[in-house]
């Protein structure tokens, strides 16, 4: 009777863990979308003081990397988890990595915008660079989705959408060479520009990586560097045979 | 029609009697008297075995099943238990009907409502809370709300836990969508969470604020010219008599203008933005002697005004803002105390963090103005205060300022004792000058 109720309260607290590291990671995402939010917005905007608030807060996006990396140690020193929340700190230790890069990317739209805002803006108001930070704040916000509710298919969804940015990326770059073209004047603002795009390009893989460590995480199958098409019947299969 | 009990139970002991006779008899014609009596006792509970049988076996399918038709102590026993089956399921449906309206009620409701567990984590949410924070029915319950709700400013009002306000944040920057959001606690550390859209609300409110801001803009420069224009006839030595007053008077008129525009603009500079000022250390001793020192200079000796300064440390803060918080303060009591009242400033740091505080003797405000009186162009006296030649906006300007240093003013106030008015700043935006003290005689030898 004492030993169950002592392995009761045992797992009781090893689940509080759990769900307060996946809060704390879902917190940090929530964090990493608003600074891309924020990075977009300058560049577009022009505003350059907001540029620079991004590039200087991404240190917190760091700071809580590092603790929760911490966490995820000591849950793994001290309970030694196994399937499912093996399974599920092993995701969390990638996501991590994956959500810090995505604010150093961040960071690095910021900086490029605080510079890019004392320069004439383009025509265009940056109109395609807009844009395809929508399409990867989607991409961020659905992935973290995902991760929250633990629901393999909407990530698989959201992982197909990566070929959108990819296709986004491509025309924006071929957009790009023939402005360099037209006014070689304009080629030192249009490769800051690109290194912007390429920023998102890489945001809205780090989202799909978080994808599949959801897929991982629920399914215990690895899905990386695998066709999302074999992936998909895969899980099918595994579905119809629950 | 339960038949009465007693007469059940002496029917059942009867009959188990009469079953035992038929055994005796039977055995008396057949030779055994004891083989007799066995075999019918065996067929009476093989009878009560199979009266059993039939009762669990309705009681596990009693939704599909009609009740068996048994008679005496079983028959009672089943007319029980359905009523009691009846009469819990008219109770269920009279729950689930309520309960029915009650998710259509909330279904109607303008608001977005979600419904939280002391963890935080999700209970319940109704249609447009679906709408407003893209929650999906089902799938969501039991998450954490910050999990999907991943607004930095809603996690921190969540944990931070002061209710008192609500929180408006606008989930995806760059877009205009604006949500407030308000909890009240109820029951054992459950969350009530109300979501609102106020975009339309925030977008009006931007409108006023720029137009104010435009208006005050476009003020200025005619203002200028003619109070320029002003200036000179007034300084001219060969204006007719007639004219001299006037003038003069409008010149004064046109200060005041220029002062009330100025001030405007100062506030809507203020209102555009909500973040916090980062700044840079400030000596605030030496701003209030500068203070002390301005307002003598302006006034005389009309006032006697004292200043302590209780505390070495500084403030980190935005100088010019603090700089016109200050003196807006200051120069408030300046006005409302008669000559010969005392004004006293002082400054003083403790646990809760810093405070400026400005009192004077003069007549007091009435505690039915103190809640509005840092709002623009409050007046408590409309007749006597425009005298005075303030704007009615130098509260409103510190209001702001102290917010956007996370800090708060607080007015205290007997009528016709005098008034305090106290800033207070959190500890985190003092420069605490003791620490280099400490260090410099922590290390030197004892």
């Amino acid at each position: 009777m004492e030993t169950a109720d002592l392995s009761q309260h045992i797992s009781r607290r090893f689940n509080e863990d759990l769900e307060r590291v996946r809060a704390q990671v879902l917190n940090m995402g929530g964090f990493v979308e608003q600074q891309l939010a924020k990075a977009v917005s300058a560049l577009v905007e022009g505003d350059s003081t907001l540029g620079e608030a991004v590039a200087r807060d991404d240190f917190q996006v760091n700071k809580m990397e590092v603790s929760i990396d911490e966490e995820c140690s000591r849950i793994l020193a001290t309970r030694a988890p196994a399937a499912g929340d093996l399974r599920l700190i092993v995701a969390i230790i990638k996501a991590i990595t994956d959500l810090e890069r995505m604010g150093d990317e961040c960071e690095k739209i910021g900086y490029i915008a605080s510079r890019l805002a004392a320069q004439e803006r383009p025509a265009d108001k940056y109109r395609e660079v807009k844009h395809l930070g929508r399409v990867v704040q989607n991409l961020v916000h659905d992935s973290l989705d995902a991760f929250a509710r633990m629901d393999p298919e909407a990530a698989l969804r959201v992982a197909r959408q990566d070929r959108l940015v990819d296709e986004e990326y491509e025309a924006i770059q071929r957009q790009s060479i023939t402005f360099m073209m037209e006014d070689p004047r304009a080629i030192r603002r249009v490769i800051d520009v690109m290194w912007v795009v390429r920023a998102l390009e890489r945001i809205g893989d780090h989202a799909k990586n978080i994808c599949e460590y959801v897929i991982f995480m629920v399914h215990g199958k690895d899905v990386r560097h695998v066709k999302l098409e074999d992936v998909e019947t895969e899980l099918r299969k595994r579905g119809s045979q629950a | 029609m339960l038949r009465n009990p007693f007469e059940d139970w002496g029917f059942a002991l009867w009959r188990v009697a009469l079953v035992a006779g038929a055994g005796v008899l039977v055995g008396l014609f057949v030779g055994h008297v004891w083989w007799g009596i066995v075999a019918a006792l065996a067929l009476e509970l093989a009878r009560q075995l199979a009266n059993l049988h039939n009762l669990l076996d309705w009681l596990r399918h009693r939704n599909r099943r009609d009740p068996p038709d048994s008679g005496g102590l079983w028959g009672d026993m089943v007319s029980l238990v359905s009523r009691l089956h009846r009469r819990k399921q008219f109770h269920k449906q009279r729950i689930l009907r309520l309960f029915r309206e009650l998710r259509r009620s909330t279904a109607s409701m303008p608001d977005g409502v979600v419904a939280l567990n002391a963890a935080r984590e999700i209970l319940w949410f109704n249609r447009k809370a679906v709408e407003l924070l893209g929650l999906r029915r089902k799938t969501d319950y039991g998450i954490a709300v910050a999990s999907l709700v991943r607004v930095p400013e809603f996690a921190s009002y969540l944990e931070k836990g002061n209710f008192g306000n609500s929180l408006r944040v606008r989930p995806r920057i760059g877009e205009g969508t604006c949500l407030e959001f308000q909890v009240m606690p109820y029951g054992e550390g459950q969350l009530f969470l109300l979501v609102r859209d106020v975009t339309r609300q925030e977008q009006l409110e931007t409108m006023r604020k720029d137009f104010v801001a435009n208006a005050s803009h476009e003020l200025r420069s005619p203002l200028t010219v003619i109070a320029g224009y002003l200036e000179t006839l007034a300084l001219d030595g060969e204006l007719p008599a007639d004219l001299r007053m006037p003038i003069l008077e409008m010149r004064r008129q046109s200060e005041r203008m220029t002062a009330i525009v100025a001030d405007l603009l100062e506030l809507s500079r203020l209102e555009a933005n909500d973040e916090q000022v980062i700044g840079q250390p400030i000596d605030v001793a030496a701003l209030l002697a500068v203070l002390r020192k301005d307002l003598v200079t302006r006034d005389g000796a009309r006032h006697d005004v004292t200043l302590s300064i209780d505390s070495p440390d500084g403030l980190m803060g935005d100088p010019g803002l603090i700089h016109s918080a200050f003196w807006n303060l200051v120069d408030n009591a300046a006005k409302y105390t008669p000559a010969g009242g005392a004004i006293a400033l002082r400054w003083w740091t403790d646990g809760d963090g810093g405070h400026f505080s400005v009192s004077d003797s003069g007549p007091g405000i009435a505690a039915e103005h103190l809640p509005r009186l840092t709002e623009r162009f409050y007046r408590v006296d409309p007749g006597r205060a425009r005298d005075t030649g303030g704007s009615g906006l130098g509260l409103a300007i510190g209001r702001h300022v102290l917010q956007r240093h996370g800090g708060e003013l607080k007015i205290e106030s007997i009528e016709g004792r005098g008034s305090t008015f106290t800033c207070h700043f959190p500890h985190l935006r003092l420069v605490i000058e003791s620490v280099a003290l400490a260090a410099d005689t922590r290390y030197s030898p004892a």
